[in-house]
């Protein structure tokens, strides 16, 4: 069922529906009206937050700082973590993982190997195709990426007033989003469809200054923008000669609703899926890791019959967004991915 | 008031029919009530201009499951099936053109000049459709298992349906549960490159549907299709006649096993008295009391136009409200003055085998053009079709698939001229602009004008034309938003969730009531499965 279905079953009002439509679609190359999209719409209620179910949350400090407390959490219980250290390559020997190489040539010998990032980057990136059966490359290239969201990151002045309540009271403290019919965020992604990005995106919006003032100077603000849809795969040129026309495309469309904005930028950073890809490593610049369409979860992510962490590599594991239950902050792979190991090395 | 009725069946399409032939091979005295003039539903053969008759509505169907065939004998009843050896030809605008056959091997000789990967995967798809096709084959004649308590039969069944799908290997079985809920457009991409050959075969994900092929799920429609006929883009079964034929043959084989069928009785109310059926009450009032009722008609116009609301409690009336089923194909039928000539044809692939077996030039038309023509040359030509549908509007490119009946069976068309049949999709059934009985023409032209970038010709030889919209299968036929298949197949509303989680075993919440159209499992299309199963559940409750 899609997500405009199913909430069709629910409720009346256009920007009602399309603004909850949009929990549907993030991250998927689908459009509200695809069917299969009323699951992620669901996906997205999974988590808690003190015990409140489908609850969502702000981090102060953003969401680097909810890393930051699990780094802290895992140092007590014992982990080591070292960052910049960039890993380049898996070691293998007669079929088992024994280690990795970092970029820059040490290496880093281990009785178990757990890769978090994507089976594109870990199985052709780090190991190659010689150490891995036909069939299992075949699956790993069939593995479905898609990138469609982009970012744009806004130093602004002071914050936006949007015409629709003017003032800059509490409305701005939760997220805004740019989702005003379910047409328009069907249109949105059938430009998506044939490689182009959406001239008027959906753009799910964030301000952390207010709930964490530390993150500008006094009196300015950032605004985060999360941008869909912005394919990886563009029909005409790269995204290296569109970025920036991507971004005032961005900037544009929030000018409709808050015609300030424009005057109040002082700084814009933009990320498309290709810079997501070059800077986090995340395949096609899939925030998710891998598409969340129906064919890629639960027994079937990433692939049919490689569904419970382990790989054809013995003492290599999956923890990943690419995982079950798949993407979103909530920690469910790695922990799923951690007790499987568990069970592996008799611990 | 006339005695008690045994069974009535409201309907007298392909799936009332083969429910009231099973009934009364059983010894029951079922009595068909169709609403129209002639029996067949969807599947009839009528004039619609001076001279010209044709399949008014489905052009092709079936096959029936061949159990279902072979109790029937339809052959005794008078049916004769036309299998041309060339099953689609499909024209692109650039002049060129692909011919698909019956055999895979033939097929794929004409594939290697566009692709020689294309032609020798082709040949490996075939066989993979042909044996998922037969594994899902058995799921058509079951009724779908009860998920929270199955019985010992279903458990069986299942147990059958499990050991059955092992046999794939692991493999195929994986790829199979990978397969069904994937797009279309992805999975003929899985295995080929030229754009027309995918959007020949990823047609049938999408047909009657509002779908397009990139949506999710497109793919179980697809495999569901193949499990009634397994060639990557179906082999014509066309009865000869039209499809009126096939439903002829049907009705004479039920009326010889002893059922009764009565045309122009339209059923306005089915009757129920403490939650059980107790019979109906035709359009002028008369009343039939029966038994037990069994519906052809769809799930909506089943329970919200037949029933009276106080039958069924608000919880289930605001499920089956929720049935989805709004149409998106609409049919054309042209009488023509002559064959037209299709610029694609000269240059299609295996054109030269066709003219070494019967010509050259025109001469080897016919023998081309016997089976589908498919015009839709891209996934994204099918995709952009359906993105005017989401917003209300019809494509102003849409997808066609075309029959020209009169080449195999000369007497549909006055001498020399013939009778051409088209599913046009799509075609929604509520558009935002105006309504279909102000913009009809402006669909026909847009008709007329696409076909004639692929047949030049087609336009001045165009001497009658009909269309018959969503909104006019509603009308006339009762399908409540005309949808083909009584509403959508997609995966929330099949097997065990058709028409609803719950009540898939063709019974209802009124006692006595039963559902025997597409609204119910398997439901898609002319093949008598959900006719059949009807009948089969029905028969158990009796004997019980």
């Amino acid at each position: 069922m899609s997500a405009a279905d199913f909430l069709d079953q629910w409720f009346e009002t256009d920007v009602l529906k399309a603004t909850m439509s949009a929990s549907g679609i993030i991250g998927t190359f689908l459009g509200v009206r695809s069917p299969g999209t009323a699951y992620v719409l669901l996906h997205h209620y999974m988590g808690e937050i003190d015990g409140a179910f489908r609850a969502w949350g702000f981090s102060r400090g953003g969401t680097g700082a909810i890393s930051n407390a699990i780094a802290a959490a895992a140092r007590e219980a014992g982990a080591e973590i070292r960052t910049q250290a960039g890993v380049e390559r898996i070691l293998v020997q007669n079929g088992r993982a024994i280690g990795v190489v970092l970029e820059g040539g040490e290496e880093i010998r281990a009785e178990v190997v757990s890769s978090s990032i994507d089976p594109r980057m870990t199985f052709e990136k780090m190991i190659g195709e010689r150490e891995l059966p036909g069939d299992f490359m075949e699956e790993v290239r069939r593995y479905k990426y898609r990138g469609s969201s982009g970012k744009v990151n806004l130093a602004l002045d002071g914050l936006p007033e949007f015409a629709a309540i003017p003032g800059t009271g509490r409305h701005l403290r939760g997220a805004i989003s740019v989702s005003p019919a379910v047409d328009y965020m069907e249109r949105a992604y059938d430009q998506a469809k044939y490689g182009e990005f959406s001239r008027r995106p959906y753009i799910d919006m964030v301000i952390p200054t207010l709930t964490d003032p530390s993150l500008a100077p006094p009196g300015k603000h950032v605004l985060s923008c999360f941008v869909q849809y912005a394919p990886y795969n563009l029909k005409e040129g790269t995204w290296d000669d569109k970025r920036d026309e991507f971004g005032d495309t961005v900037v544009d469309t929030i000018a409709e609703y808050a015609p300030n904005i424009r005057s109040l930028i002082i700084g814009r950073q933009v990320l498309t899926p290709l810079d997501i890809e070059r800077s986090v490593g995340l395949s096609e610049g899939n925030i998710f890791q891998g598409e969340l369409s129906l064919e890629q979860l639960f027994f079937l992510r990433p692939m049919a019959g490689w569904a419970r962490y382990r790989t054809p590599i013995r003492r290599l594991y999956l923890s990943g967004s690419a995982t079950h239950p798949g993407g979103g902050i909530m920690g469910a792979p790695g922990r799923l991915a951690a007790l499987e190991i568990l069970k592996d090395i008799g611990k | 008031m006339a005695a008690v009725r045994d069974v009535v069946i409201i309907g007298g399409g392909v799936n009332g029919l083969v429910t009231a032939f099973y009934l009364a091979r059983a010894g029951r005295k079922p009595l068909v009530l169709e609403s129209r003039p002639v029996v067949g539903g969807a599947a009839v053969t009528a004039e619609f201009y001076p001279g010209f008759r044709g399949p008014i509505l489905a052009h092709a169907g079936g096959p029936l499951l061949p159990q279902i065939e072979r109790d029937l004998q339809l052959e005794k009843h008078g049916l004769s099936v036309v299998e041309p050896e060339i099953c689609v030809f499909a024209p692109s605008p650039d002049g060129c053109g692909l011919l698909l056959r019956r055999d895979a091997k033939e097929t794929a000789r004409g594939i290697a000049q566009f692709s020689a990967r294309d032609a020798e995967k082709y040949v490996e798809f075939s066989a993979l459709l042909a044996r998922y096709g037969a594994l899902l084959r058995q799921l058509l004649s079951l009724t779908p298992p009860v998920i929270a308590k199955p019985g010992s039969e279903d458990l069986w069944n299942l147990f059958r349906f499990g050991r059955n799908m092992r046999g794939l290997g692991k493999k195929d079985m994986m790829r199979l549960l990978r397969y069904g809920p994937m797009a279309v457009a992805d999975f003929v991409a899985e295995f080929f490159e030229t754009e027309l050959l995918r959007a020949v075969i990823a047609a049938r994900g999408v047909l009657g549907s509002a779908m397009g092929p990139w949506s999710a799920g497109s793919t179980a429609h697809l495999l569901l299709q193949a499990a009634t006929d397994s060639h990557p883009a179906r082999a014509p079964w066309f009865p000869r006649g039209g499809m009126g034929a096939l439903s002829d043959a049907i009705a004479a084989a039920a009326r010889a096993a002893g059922a009764e069928i009565r045309c122009d009785a339209a059923v306005e109310k089915i009757i129920a008295k403490d939650d059980v059926a107790t019979g109906v009450v035709l359009k002028g009032g008369e009343e039939i009391s029966a038994e037990a009722v069994v519906s052809s008609a769809d799930p909506r116009r089943t329970f919200l136009e037949l029933c009276d609301p106080s039958y069924l409690g608000p919880d289930f009336l605001v499920k089956i409200q929720h049935f989805r089923g709004k149409g998106t194909l609409a049919k054309v039928n042209l009488a023509l003055d002559g064959l037209p000539q299709f610029t694609g044809l000269v240059r299609a692939n295996g054109a030269r085998a066709a003219q070494g077996s019967a010509g050259a030039g025109s001469e080897n038309a016919p023998a081309a053009l016997q089976g589908r023509i498919h015009i839709g040359p891209e996934i994204d030509y099918m995709e952009r079709a359906f993105d005017a549908s989401k917003y209300g509007a019809f494509s102003p490119h849409p997808w066609l698939d075309i029959t020209i009946p009169s080449l195999a069976d000369v007497s549909l068309a006055l001498a020399g001229k013939h009778v051409m049949s088209i599913y046009a999709q799509y075609a929604p059934y509520k558009l935002k602009d105006g309504d279909w009985a102000t913009r009809g023409d402006e669909f026909l032209k847009t008709v007329i004008n696409t076909l004639a970038e692929y047949a030049p010709d087609v336009p001045q030889r165009v001497l009658g034309a009909q269309l018959i919209t969503p909104v006019d299968m509603e009308k006339e036929w009762g399908m409540t938003g005309g949808h083909i298949f009584h509403g959508e197949l997609s995966l929330d509303q099949l097997f065990t969730m058709r028409p609803l989680i719950g009540w898939a075993r063709y019974r209802t919440p009124v006692r006595g009531l039963y559902l025997c159209g597409s609204g119910t499992h398997p439901g898609t299309g002319l093949n008598g499965a959900s006719g059949a199963n009807a009948a089969r559940e029905i028969l158990k409750d009796s004997a019980g």
